[in-house]
């Protein structure tokens, strides 16, 4: 359904996105999970036609993107919709923006994200959840096949964001095609898909499934060892170690297959004074996540 | 903390090289200008003229009034022309010698020439009055007098010829005739650029705008929907300006409100075409802002609103004939004052229509679909 070749964008000689390359199913939730300023929100702007790339193309459907421009919606990572207009003039001027005349369907919009108390509010008066909500129906007035949201649960409540979550399943189950840009992995791992993106290179890509497969023979262990600076500084020289992660009182550390368990647990008892014995973990996809964005960089 | 807050101020505007330009550049290059184009005396102000004498004695009037350069005689024919000239704006001034100047000069019955003067703008015409006063001078009617001094019986009129001075359209010079319409066009001005200035550059700021480059709407349909309620607001403020005018000053009423709705309409279409541009071409709403002001001031200077055009020289003249501004004073004057025919307006139409195609062409080429 989104199909990109070869997306190349420079910003005064600084190789932003890199040759970025994806293909996006129909009925898919895609995310394009990478930390801040890896290139997620040039990708989507690119992808949507609002920033022209130096190279590569961008096919919708089977139109390019200015054609496309009817056929998909787009929610950016600010609240892009007029604060001075109330939550239904802000509806009714983008449907009309598409030509959508029918205020039956908007009114179930309205409804299905239960902005109908707020309808006569003005939209600047609103609170961050609906904001995105409203942002949400603005994009979606002329019911259009793919969505592009841009960091849609940034800075919103864990409530909500499963709410709007559970609306996602619920626009991808009618056929409709989701790109989501996030820097969560909990966001990232409700994704059909996923790609990394590193610096403007994608590092990975695949189901989160398969994208815990990156990590190869890498081993995960865990163990419970308060956070102390000099522990860090001691298991930094172990040979074949790729990321040290603390959780609260969870110590994760992951390393290349050739590392000894025996060693990593003699440092950690010599430095904290208590015998330690790590456990074997399940890579997470934030393991995976820091792991690869360090490789590259 | 005063420190820290002034540092920051000045470390914001810093980061805006535009701005800085703005208001370091700018404000140089008006000085100059308005050096160079800011004189109060006039020079070559175009007089038609009548000589229906072709005497020695009418040659001598006219050198008279060429001598220090401050009018530009041109002849044409009958006294109406010369009215007519004036009507449109193609002289500010006119001179009528009747063809019985030498015979009663010389049987010395004191003739009459008319001088006619536009009184539209009463600080020029303060000043034609005055400088055609060379037209009468001792060094002209020195060579005048010709009776006999020592005939008995005969009474020697004190000047051998008498000038007349007709002031044209503003009899009774009224500063009020002068400058309201005027200004009327510069608070359409201010009000159109400010309006439509900060229209998209606001919509950029507050990234309403990102979102509204997504949907399929056309870049046309995108300047043309931007312009045409600022053009309805604008044009109902102008009618309100105008009434108040009317109620208040005894502003004179227009010789056809036909044609006085015509230029609201291209006028207010210009500035809010330029205000348009101005909100592509900015930045940021200060920005915008400040263009907006480095337009209006050289408007009010050196459109012949307050100094008149004949007394800014040629080369910033061809400045003057690229503002708008400069064509709404002519034709309001000509209208509500002059009561000037629409041919002699119509080249002043054409030009304000002329910069609406290029506002508008320049803001379709310079709107981009992307951020």
């Amino acid at each position: 359904m989104i199909h990109a070749y070869n997306l190349t964008k420079r910003f005064n000689g600084h190789l932003a996105v890199d040759h970025v390359s994806l293909d996006i199913s129909r009925g898919e939730i895609f995310g394009l999970l990478g930390p801040n300023a890896a290139g997620k929100t040039t990708i989507i702007r690119m992808l949507c036609g609002i920033i022209t790339s130096d190279d590569g193309e961008v096919v919708i459907g089977d139109r390019n993107v200015e054609k496309a421009k009817a056929g998909f919606g787009y929610v950016a990572q600010h609240f892009g919709q007029y604060e001075e207009l109330s939550v239904w003039e802000n509806i009714r001027f983008y449907a009309r923006m598409y030509r959508v005349t029918d205020e039956q369907w908007l009114l179930h919009l309205l409804d299905r994200y239960q902005l109908t108390s707020f309808k006569e509010q003005l939209s600047g008066s609103l609170s961050g959840g609906y904001k995105r909500r409203l942002a949400l129906v603005c994009a979606l007035a002329h019911d259009p096949d793919v969505l592009f949201l841009d960091e849609p649960t940034a800075g919103i409540d864990p409530v909500t964001r499963k709410l709007l979550w559970d609306d996602f399943y619920a626009l991808s189950a009618e056929g409709k095609t989701l790109f989501v840009t996030t820097h969560y992995m909990e966001e990232a791992q409700r994704c059909h898909k996923l790609a990394f993106l590193s610096s403007g290179r994608i590092v990975a890509k695949g189901s989160p499934d398969e994208l815990k497969e990156y990590l190869g023979d890498a081993r995960v262990f865990r163990a419970i060892v308060p956070y102390k600076p000099e522990l860090r500084e001691a298991l930094l020289g172990t040979e074949g170690l790729m990321l040290i992660n603390q959780f609260g009182n969870e110590l994760r550390i992951i390393v290349a297959a050739e590392a000894a368990k025996s060693h990593l647990e003699e440092i950690i008892t010599t430095v904290t004074g208590t015998p330690c014995s790590l456990q074997t973990a399940r890579p997470n996809l934030e393991d995976i996540f820091i792991a690869l964005t360090r490789e590259k960089s | 903390m005063l420190t820290a807050i002034i540092k920051k101020e000045l470390l914001q505007l810093r980061r805006d090289p535009r701005l800085v330009g703005l208001i370091v550049v700018m404000p140089l290059i008006m000085l100059i200008l308005f050096g160079v184009a800011l004189k109060l005396e006039p020079q070559n102000v175009k007089m038609a003229y009548v000589d229906g004498d072709q005497s020695v004695f009418s040659n001598l009037i006219k050198t008279g009034l060429w001598s220090d350069g401050y009018f530009d005689l041109y002849e044409v024919k009958g006294k109406e022309q010369i009215i007519e000239e004036i009507r449109s704006g193609r002289a500010k001034a006119g001179l009528y010698i009747d063809n019985t100047l030498s015979l009663l000069l010389t049987e010395n019955r004191q003739p009459h020439i008319i001088f006619y003067v536009d009184g539209t703008m009463p600080s020029l015409t303060t000043a034609m009055k005055y400088h055609s006063k060379n037209a009468t001078s001792d060094q002209v009617t020195g060579d005048m007098y010709f009776s006999d001094p020592d005939a008995e019986n005969v009474v020697i009129a004190p000047e051998p010829l008498v000038m007349d001075t007709v002031v044209l359209f503003n009899p009774d010079e009224k500063e009020t005739w002068f400058f309201l319409p005027g200004v009327i066009g510069v608070l359409i001005m201010q009000i159109a650029l400010i309006l439509t200035g900060i229209s998209v550059v606001r919509e950029r700021e507050k990234k309403t705008l990102e979102q509204l480059l997504v949907t399929p709407v056309s870049k046309s349909t995108f300047i043309v929907g931007k312009i045409i309620p600022y053009i309805i607001i604008a044009l109902l403020d102008f009618y309100f300006i105008l009434g108040a005018g009317w109620a208040m000053f005894e502003l004179p009423q227009p010789s056809s409100h036909a044609l006085l709705f015509l230029l609201a309409l291209v006028y207010v279409a210009v500035m809010i075409s330029l205000g348009l541009l101005i909100s592509l071409i900015a930045k940021t709403q200060q920005q915008a802002m400040f263009i907006a002001i480095f337009i209006i001031v050289p408007s009010i200077l050196l459109s012949g609103f307050i100094f008149p055009l004949e007394a800014i020289p040629g080369t910033v003249r061809l400045i003057s004939s690229v503002i708008p501004f400069t064509y709404f004073v002519e034709i309001i004057r000509g209208l509500l004052v002059k009561h000037t025919q629409f041919v002699d307006l119509l080249p002043a139409y054409l030009a304000l229509s002329g910069f609406v195609v290029v506002f508008v062409g320049a803001s379709i080429l310079k709107f981009r679909k992307t951020l």
